[in-house]
């Protein structure tokens, strides 16, 4: 329920900057208090940054990946040469023998014949050395190592790219935030002010109009408390010198002096009292 | 802040210079409630910046501090007296970190709060100033007003509320001039006999209140 003296006042944004230069001017402190924090902080969280993904990075390289072990390509290797030797001789038989005895020749030898045209070399063998039996594990494992420690470095990347981009948009959402915040801050302040300015040129026009309370939310409710009261000390002025006037006014009227110019006058000044007081 | 009761002993602001006020430390929260809402609002979200990023600088160091301890414990092995001896170092290197950042905030806190209260008090001061005014008009009070301080804020708003002031106080003094007339010339229309009968004494008694009226209005301009 409205009490005597409110009035619904609808806050709209375009009437949020009501006193310029009060508003931007703290808002504006705010904001640079709050870059320059941010700013500061924020180079001194990239330099740090940036040494960590270099450490981080630098000791990941370094990490040492199971080698694979080292297999001997294949390799020709030639036989001995082989020598092919004629059929061997008959054997001596005992008759002919004992012939050469009586006859006093020497017994015969067998006949060796040794054709070196008929040796035949030999072809290159293809020598293919043994495969050790967990050389596929190894691969295995060397790659996988070597593929996670990529993938590791690749990852302090990009968590070096979010550390920054997190740090840029929280400074930006926060600049905003701090700026809207401020208008808003000192919007509760500036709009009592200019209820009190709308006021006062009023009074100084002679308008003693009634005076409305604040919206909700407002802040200077006690400042705006004391304007209230000067408001009603000035009206009770006015309205003494109106029932001071009226009585003058009667009492003349009632001694037939009603027409004097004196009277006319303090006439025109009751109207104008009343009519400030209205 | 100047002492706007001054204003009732000069009706007319003094010729020259008005001598220079010195601020003091004890009235600088003049409207407790307003500044250290400003204070505190201020205070708080530079608290919370300062520590969210601290702490990512914190974080980051650590990781690079613990990442270097893992290399060292790989190359020195099981001698685990080298590690301690070289990454204690290390570790005495963050908390010192911690500490100076521990000690910058608290700085920047005193320092953002000290600030503040000084530029809140410059809006604080005038509207504790008009306040004044503003109670001894509601006694009907419309002595001389004295200009802010170098250096206030709201000066627009103050120089309103002065010409306002000014304004009523001009048109009650010449209100008061003008029945101040008006009440001589039905004196003087009185002793000439205009007035007859019963009424002249109930009109002498409304003049004699009324200019009882004017005596107590002039004060009040005074």
């Amino acid at each position: 329920m409205t009490k005597p003296g409110d009035r619904a006042y609808k806050r709209s944004w375009k009437n949020l900057l009501i006193n310029k230069r009060y508003q931007l001017r703290f808002t504006l402190f705010m904001v640079g208090i709050a870059g320059l924090l941010m700013a500061g902080l924020g180079i001194w969280i990239k330099i740090v940054a940036d040494e960590t993904t270099k450490v981080s990075k630098t000791s990941k390289r370094g990490e040492p990946c199971p080698k694979i072990p080292v297999i001997e390509a294949p390799y020709e290797e030639l036989p001995p040469p082989t020598m092919k030797l004629p059929d061997a001789p008959p054997p001596i038989d005992a008759g002919s023998a004992a012939a050469d005895a009586r006859t006093g020749d020497r017994p015969r030898r067998p006949k060796i014949d040794v054709t070196l045209d008929a040796m035949e070399l030999p072809k290159p063998i293809l020598i293919v050395p043994p495969i050790p039996v967990t050389f596929k594990g190894d691969v295995v494992d060397h790659w996988t190592c070597e593929l996670l420690n990529a993938a590791a470095i690749e990852r302090l990347d990009a968590g070096h790219l979010r550390i920054m981009l997190v740090l840029v948009g929280s400074m930006l959402l926060l600049t905003v935030g701090l700026a809207v915040f401020g208008i808003k801050m000192t919007h509760k302040v500036a709009g009592p002010l200019f209820k009190v300015q709308l006021y006062l040129a009023k009074m100084k026009e002679g308008r003693l109009d009634k005076v409305y309370n604040l919206r909700k939310g407002d802040q200077l409710v006690e400042f705006y408390d004391h304007f209230k009261h000067a408001h009603a000390g000035i009206v009770a002025l006015e309205k003494s010198d109106i029932d001071r006037l009226k009585a003058v006014i009667a009492a003349a009227e009632a001694a037939g002096a009603g027409e004097h110019a004196s009277i006319a006058e303090l006439r025109a000044m009751l109207a104008r009292k009343e009519k400030s007081v209205e | 802040m100047s002492d706007p009761t001054a204003a009732t002993s000069t009706p007319v602001a003094p010729a020259g210079p008005r001598p220079k006020y010195k601020r003091k430390l004890s009235n600088y929260l003049l409207d407790k409630k307003l500044q250290l809402r400003y204070v505190l609002v201020v205070t708080i979200l530079s608290g919370i910046i300062a520590g969210a990023l601290g702490y990512m600088i914190y974080d980051q160091r650590h990781q690079s501090t613990a990442s270097i301890e893992s290399d060292l414990q790989r190359l020195v092995g099981a001698d685990a007296k080298d590690v301690e001896s070289i990454t204690g170092d290390y570790q005495s290197q963050d908390r010192i970190l911690v500490y100076k950042m521990v000690a910058a905030g608290i700085g920047l806190v005193v320092i953002l709060s000290l600030y503040l209260v000084i530029m809140t008090h410059k809006v604080a001061g005038p509207l504790f100033k008009t306040s004044i005014y503003f109670e001894r008009m509601a006694e009907g009070k419309l002595g001389a007003v004295t200009p802010l301080r170098q250096g206030d804020m709201l000066q627009e708003f103050y120089a309103n509320f002065k010409e306002m002031h000014d304004a009523v106080r001009a048109r009650a003094v010449a209100d008061a001039a003008a029945m101040h007339a008006a009440l001589q010339a039905l004196r003087d229309s009185r002793n000439h006999g205009d007035y007859r009968g019963e009424t002249h004494s109930k009109l002498t008694e409304e003049l004699d209140l009324l200019e009882e009226h004017l005596v107590q209005r002039k004060q009040q301009l005074a």
